[in-house]
This record gives structure tokens, sequence and C-alpha cells, in this order.
């Protein structure tokens, strides 16, 4: 008889007592599995939040990172089509947009309030923002005549601050490169929500030809890089060392993307701890079913040990049996997490927002094969520590008194 | 000329203490013992004598705090419990009052664990298995567990596992006092034979009159002391 069979018989012996730990090992694999779906889904969909709004990579001057401007595009780049063309060369690049950030007020004649601009190209922009920008009114891309009014997209909350709709005519002010004020009339093309309130607050989205006619300039602030397979990100951040006169330098989006970091760093203490909690319940309820295993076959493993196995011998035995427990476990784990991940985009529940968001999220969860296979680890590895604590001690007991057991 | 006796029990002067509260109260005392290589030996006495004690001293399942143990002509008294398994696993057979059968297991693989404990590859475990339960009229019974088994099977389970790696010794402790008159014999008549056809010692511990009837000699142990 293998030590696997034999190690199945012996689990199979109370089956009722069996089932229950399997089924505690399965719960506790299940919703580790769940729980850490989850967290990487919600990384996942912040981490592709962030990257779409910064890009992969930025490239702007290297004090653009480290310091305030002390007037508006201070440390812009400078001929910043020139860099474009170079980069555009590049097969791994899917796009780079040139974007000026600009602040300044938007008035509607009665009222002015503070604005957070972007210049960028809109139709672009469009298209690497995907699903994070929605319309709410208007067309976001109306076309653009250089010479007539610009056209501009503004934030919910900035909209409903300032009573204006699609079609209403406002006016941007805002500080020129040189340091003098600057006024341009704008008409609302569009009303969108990043689904963050702050943003919604303050966002004006503007062709970045008129953003640079507002702050009489020809240079942009950043460059955003998309790259066509984001796991590139590391290996290319060098290659772009040399660009420009060896003043500017670039940034990955994870650098930048500090509410990605800080929900990362919550959500890892939180599921960690909850997965330690998990993890120790399927170690005492394996334990515990061991032991009472291990005292009703104490006499046993007296006979075993009179008839000449070592206590390692004993205990090993166990540990398989607890390894049964455990792939037994894991098994019916494994089922229930992904049978949850297959179902779930199916009910279609959302998360509440999250703090600072007006928009809830999808309520789905990843199945990485390494999680799998990291929470499947660490649960055949939980009861087979279960078993050697349970059995490590009547392995080594007096033999007489192993056999003396009732 | 004086004739070698090899003794596979050989023991001078041995005591076993236990402690009960402030006393010690003597298991053993001072026993002396030496039984020949093959031989069929039984030590006899009331509950409490010591008989199981001394049996499980001359198995190294327990150990003693005076005297002087040969077992094979190695000195056993300094060994420690892996020593002592080691010696266990190789020379000593071991056949219970209650069989200690492990109930998971069917006859085949009951018979065969020691044979697995001293690594033997599979063809020789089956070959010698098979062997030792064709000599014990199991055969047919190889592939059941246990509890499909009679008491008189299941003791003859427990011989062929004592037997199967050909041991210097086997303990047995009162093999047949859960037996009826007749499966008693038969079980004692086996043993006594397996025991000459491998040269197998065998000590049992017995006060049951069916079974010192076919032993070579007879100890009688009482309080401790061996008369």
């Amino acid at each position: 008889m293998s030590t696997f069979l034999f190690a199945l018989k012996n689990v199979l012996r109370n089956r009722r007592r069996s089932i229950t730990t399997v089924l505690v090992a399965a719960i506790g694999c299940a919703a580790l599995l769940i729980s850490g779906g989850f967290a990487l889904y919600t990384y996942a969909m912040l981490a592709d939040n962030a990257a779409r709004e910064s890009g992969h990579i930025t490239i702007a001057d290297k004090r653009f990172f480290a310091e305030e401007e002390e007037t508006p595009m201070q440390f812009g780049i400078d001929n910043p089509n020139d860099i474009i063309a170079v980069l555009e060369q590049d097969n791994r690049i899917e796009f780079v947009l040139p974007r000026l950030s600009f602040s300044g007020l938007l008035s509607n004649g009665d009222k002015s309030v503070i604005f957070a601009g972007t210049g960028a190209n809109i139709s672009a922009e469009i298209h690497v923002r995907g699903s994070f920008l929605q319309i709410e009114a208007g067309d976001i891309n109306p076309g653009k005549d250089i010479n007539s009014i610009a056209a501009i997209t503004i934030g919910k909350d900035l909209a409903r601050a300032l009573k204006a709709h699609v079609g209403s005519r406002l006016t941007l002010l805002a500080t020129t490169a040189d340091g003098s004020m600057n006024a341009m009339d704008a008409v609302i093309s569009a009303i969108v929500t990043t689904g963050w309130d702050e943003a919604d607050r303050r966002l004006v989205l503007i062709d970045i030809e008129y953003a640079q006619r507002l702050l009489a300039t020809d240079k942009v602030s950043a460059l955003s890089v998309y790259l066509r397979d984001d796991r590139n990100v590391r290996g290319m951040q060098d290659d772009f060392l040399t660009l420009g006169s060896g003043n500017l330098m670039s940034k990955p989006w994870s650098e930048q993307a500090f509410y990605y970091a800080s929900v990362k760093a919550l959500y890892n203490r939180i599921f960690g701890l909850l997965g330690v909690i998990i993890a120790l319940l399927v170690l005492f309820s394996v334990v515990n079913t061991l032991a009472t295993s291990v005292a009703e076959r104490t006499r046993e493993i007296g006979t075993f040990r009179a008839i000449g196995s070592y206590p390692q011998e004993i205990v090993a035995q166990f540990v398989h049996e607890g390894m049964v427990i455990g792939i037994a476990g894991v098994f019916i784990g494994n089922v229930m997490a992904w049978g949850a991940a297959f179902l779930l985009p199916y009910l279609g529940l959302e998360m509440p927002p999250p703090p600072g968001r007006s928009i809830g999220y999808p309520l789905l969860i990843s199945a990485p094969v390494l999680l799998y296979v990291a929470i499947d680890a660490l649960i055949i590895l939980l009861c087979c520590a279960a078993a050697w604590v349970a059995s490590k001690k009547a392995a080594n007991m007096p033999i007489m008194e192993a056999l003396r057991h009732v | 000329m004086t004739e070698t006796v090899d003794y596979v029990i050989d023991i001078e002067g041995m005591s076993k203490y236990y402690a009960l509260g402030e006393d010690k109260i003597s298991a053993v005392n001072k026993v002396s013992l030496k039984i020949p290589g093959g031989a069929f030996a039984a030590v006899c006495g009331p509950s409490g004598s010591g008989k199981s004690t001394l049996l499980n001293i001359c198995g190294l399942l327990d150990t003693f705090d005076a005297g002087q143990y040969h077992l094979n002509k190695t000195n056993v008294g300094g060994l420690n419990e892996t020593e002592r398994t080691k010696i266990r696993r190789k020379e000593i057979g071991f056949i219970f009052q209650s069989y200690n059968l492990i109930p998971v297991m069917d006859v085949f693989d009951n018979v065969a664990y020691p044979l697995r404990l001293l690594g033997k590859d599979k063809l020789q475990i089956k070959a010698e298995t098979a062997k030792i339960l064709e000599k014990v009229g199991l055969t047919k019974f190889a592939t059941r567990i246990p509890d499909q088994l009679s008491g008189g099977q299941r003791q003859r389970v427990a011989i062929a596992r004592a037997l199967v790696k050909r041991p210097t010794l086997v303990i047995a402790d009162e093999p047949t006092a859960n037996l009826d008159t007749k499966t008693a014999e038969t079980i004692v008549a086996l043993m006594k034979e397996l025991g000459n056809q491998f040269s197998v010692t065998f000590l049992i511990a017995t006060h049951d009159e069916r079974m010192t009837r076919h032993c070579d000699k007879i100890y009688n142990i009482t309080d401790g002391v061996l008369a």
C-alpha cells in the first residue's frame, strides 16, 4: 500500500469528521482566493486607471517631477514634436500624447471657479482614457477649428457650480508663460465624469493648441507615452534618458499613482490580516481533527513503534494525512473560488464608491494561476504543519504508554 | 571440552523500578535469564508478577534500571531509543494479545509492513509476504481487512507479521488469551512449527497451560523475581 493510499484510508476512517475538516480547509482556501482575487482585480483596475490617466511612462523636464514652477510652463518641454517624432519610430509605443497642465479661473460672467486644465489631443485622449471618462452630456470631440471659439469639456461638478450646460459660453482666465494674464472664450462641448469627486469639480479638457494659445507658449508640460505592452515599462524607462538635451527624465505610471499605491497598501494590510486569520482558523481546525485522530490511534502508533517505525516516520504518515486533507480542501476551494470568479460578471454586482469617488465599480475577482498556486500551496502546507503539530507528541511517547492507551 | 551455547537473550541481575509517589516499586528484581537461540520459552506468572515488564524489556520496548542485557551478543543496556528501534525493526517480532493489526490495511499489507520498513524492494516484499501467508494458511484472505477475520485468523496474521522479516527473537504477550481452546491449540502449534522452521527464538508471556505445554523452557516469575 502506498503512503498516500494509506493516508487516504486513514482520513476516510471517520468520514464525517474528515469531511468537516476538508470543508474548513476548502472554505479557507476559497476565502483566501476570493479576497486575494478581489484585491488583485482592484489593483489591476486602479493600475489601469492610473496608467490611462498619466500614460505608462511620463517624459518631462527633471525639475517638473521635483519642484513647483514659479511661472507656468517654466519646466515645459521645448520642441515637443521633435521628441514625439523620435518616439513614434519605436514600435513598442502605441501613442505619445503631449499634455499641457495649467490652472486658472473659469467664469460664466457672474461667477468664477478655479479649474485644473489639461491641454491635450482630445480624440487620442478619449481613446486612451476609455471607460474612465464617462460622457454625461454632449460630444467630447466636436472637431476643432483653431480660428473659431474653443470647445472645452468640463467635469460635471464644475458645470453644476457654474450652472453651465452643453453649449454654454464661458471664459477661461489663466496666467501666461511670461506671467501676464490672458483670457479665452470657450464653449462647452461635453460634460464628463471621471468618477473622482475632486477631479469632477476642477476638470477642464481643451485641445492642446488652444491651451498653448491661452498660455502663449509652444511648450508642453509633459509627454505621456502609451505602450502596446505595459510589461515593457521598466525595460523602456531608461531608453528615454538620451532624449532632448539631457534635461528630460521619465517616470513610470506606478511612481506617480499615489492613490493606487495607498489603496494597495491599505488592501494589502486588510487582506493580509484577513489571510492570517483564515490561515490560523484552518490550522487550528486541522490540528483539532488530527489531534482527535491521533488520540484514537495512539495504540496503533505504539504498534508501529514496536514493529520498528521511527517517530519521524509516524509523524510523516500523519503529515501525509494532513496533505490528503489539504489537497481535497484545495480542490474544493479552487472550484468554489473559480465558480465565484466565473459567475460574478453575470450577476452584475457593484461595489459602492470608495472614498473620494462618485461611482462604484463592478464586483469582480481575478483568478490568476500564480495566486491559486500560492494559496493552494499555503493551505496544503498549513494542513501538513497541523498534522505535524498534532502527531509529534504521540509519536515520541514511550511505546508501552502508547500500547496501553485505551 | 565445553560446548559453547549462543544465547539470544542473556540477562544478568536485571532490575526495573517504578516510582509510586515517593516509593520505588520493583517490577523486575535482579533477574538473570539465558535463552538459547531457537528456544520456545515461556515466562509464567500471575497478573502483576512482572512477566510483561520482563518481556517488554527483552523486546526493547522498555528500559531497565540495573543489570546487563545482551541481545544476540549485543549489549543493549546503554542504547538510546533510536538504536533500540533499529534493532527492533530488524531482529525482533511482536505478537500481541489483542493482535494490534492495522485496521485500514488488508492482511497482505499488515504482514508486508515490517519488510517495507527494512526497505526491501516490491518484488521481494510480494514474494516473502506470499510465502509466509501460505505458511499460516491465509493466502486466500490476503485482501481482507482485519475486521473481516476471526480472532484466530487475526492472530495468524500477527504471527505472519512477526515472522516475515525472519527475526532473531519473537516476543509474544499472552498470544492465546483471547482465543478459544481449539484455536489457541492451533495457534500455539503454528507458532512452534514456524519457530522451528525459521530457527526463531520465541519468548512468550502466558499463564495459559495450553501454551506452556508446548514450551521447551518455562520460567516462573513472582513479584518480579524469577524462580
